[in-house]
């Protein structure tokens, strides 16, 4: 009788102690689920923070570029003029790029021609220049968001007269994001 | 009678409270490094933050640009410097303060087209930064010069004089300086943190002497730390290195349809100059071939620059 008083006491503590086990298993659960929720919202907002400075960043980069002595016209054409593109100086920087392809922070920079429109749709390469209209500073292809702004194509033009500055109008893109 | 060991505490008690001190010492422990991993966080995305709100002075002409930058909490930006690679580079590290204590961080936030010139960490909660060209003859970047405490110019030059009151920047001060201002003086005198040899070229501290050869590379000298200074000063003469290449590539390009521009020469010996540019005190040795190259280019017939 006594030894099964006994026993029946041991099996009521082992099954709370089991009920314990249970319960902070369960809670220790509880808690790291709740800490990889918190993780996962805190990784994917440090993520989007990283995008929107990149974002912030090329905006204000774009002017910063066509403004920059690789590609400012200075003052070759007459007087410094703002967002004005040296195209004789891009053409040879392009020759070179890969000096400068960590320098601006932009997986590619392309200025396009947008007026006159003749030969606006030709990729410019040493050989086709200046009857083109795409210069691509860097070779690759690339995806992922880009910025723009307006920008004056300038470069040297013979005529029967002499040299004379010809400027066109053009837009500076600088792309972000993975490449193909 | 029923045994119940030393402590005479149930052994369910006994389970609960280890595991439970284990789950709070746990919980402690992750929280705490999750509060230091978003402090380093927060100085790093400040040190970019940082690099991105200096890009928009460093467009346009404007012989000066100004602007202020305003820090919700007590910060320290470090600047460094670096003339590995082709550009060299330039990092900020910031450090902010929380509970009376200053963060401690590796992360580094680099950009290799910027040029900071600072003491060797600045300090406050409000921040000064203007922006100046450097030509050299041609454009080579934006200096940017970063401050928090006062400057009083003492004697300045009538240019300087004029600059700097143009620049209505709050820390800098021509007259009526307040107590504790760091003196800038162009005539000597026994007060001053500063001496500036305008017609030599040279900024004078404690710590020792650099040389200028345009105000650009004046405000960078004093408002810098010597090391950083002659540092940053290599990186411009790497950019120089690479820009006189460019010029010389266009100027073969635009000659091939018949525009000579006469400026090869120069440009080949100002990249032998940068190419072994050592310090600051070799700038003197370049003015000549800078100024010939300026004086070439304002009359060739094809400008490259």
């Amino acid at each position: 009788m006594l030894q099964n008083a006994g026993y029946g006491k041991m099996k009521k503590a082992q099954l709370k102690i089991q009920q314990m086990a249970f319960m902070l298993i369960v809670v220790t659960l509880f808690f790291v689920l709740v800490m990889m929720f918190v993780l996962v919202v805190k990784f994917s907002g440090l993520k989007n923070t990283a995008m929107g400075l990149e974002e912030k960043n090329a905006m204000l980069l774009v002017s910063k570029i066509a403004n920059s002595p690789e590609f400012s016209c200075g003052e070759s054409f007459g007087r410094n003029k703002i967002n004005c593109v040296d195209w004789d100086k891009l053409m040879v920087l392009k020759e070179s790029i890969g000096k400068y392809e960590e320098f601006w922070g932009v997986s590619n920079i392309e200025i396009k021609k947008i007026y006159p429109t003749e030969n606006s749709e030709i990729i410019c390469d040493k050989y086709n220049y200046p009857e083109c209209g795409i210069t691509r500073i860097m070779p690759k292809d690339v995806q992922g968001f880009d910025v723009s702004n307006f920008v004056t194509l300038c470069r040297k033009t013979m005529s029967s007269d002499g040299f004379y500055d010809k400027c066109e109008v053009a837009r500076i893109m600088a792309s972000y994001g993975g490449e193909k | 009678m029923k045994k119940r060991g030393f402590l005479q505490i149930p052994f369910a008690w006994l389970f609960a409270i280890i595991v439970g001190a284990v789950i709070l010492f746990l919980a402690v422990y992750i929280s705490m490094k999750l509060i230091g991993t978003e402090q380093t966080t927060q100085d790093a995305k400040a040190g970019k933050e940082i690099g991105v709100l200096l890009n928009p002075l460093e467009t346009g002409f404007e012989t000066g640009k100004t602007t202020t930058l305003n820090m919700p909490v007590e910060t320290r930006i470090y600047s460094r410097c670096s003339n590995q690679g082709i550009f060299g580079e330039q990092t900020i590290r910031v450090s902010q303060k929380n509970f009376n204590k200053w963060s401690e961080t590796d992360i580094d936030v680099s950009f290799p087209n910027k040029y900071l010139f600072s003491e060797n960490f600045v300090e406050g909660k409000k921040f000064f930064i203007f922006s100046k060209p450097f030509n050299f003859p041609f454009k080579v970047a934006d200096l940017i010069y970063i401050t928090s405490k006062n400057y009083c110019f003492i004697s300045a030059p009538e240019e300087v004089a004029e600059e700097v009151a143009d620049l209505k920047q709050e820390n800098l001060f021509l007259e009526n300086c307040p107590e504790k201002s760091t003196n800038v003086c162009f005539l000597g005198g026994a007060e001053c943190e500063i001496n500036i040899d305008y017609n030599a070229g040279y900024v004078s501290k404690k710590t020792g002497k650099v040389y200028f050869n345009n105000d650009a590379l004046m405000y960078a000298g004093i408002f810098s730390e010597d090391n950083l200074y002659e540092c940053e000063a290599k990186r411009l003469m790497q950019r120089v290195a690479q820009l006189t290449l460019l010029y010389n590539n266009k100027a073969e390009l635009v000659s091939k349809s018949g525009c000579n521009s006469n400026l090869g020469g120069e440009l080949s010996q100002l990249n032998n100059f940068a190419g072994t540019f050592s310090g600051t005190i070799n700038l003197n040795a370049m003015n000549s071939v800078v100024k010939k190259l300026e004086e070439k280019n304002d009359v060739a017939e094809c400008r490259l620059w």
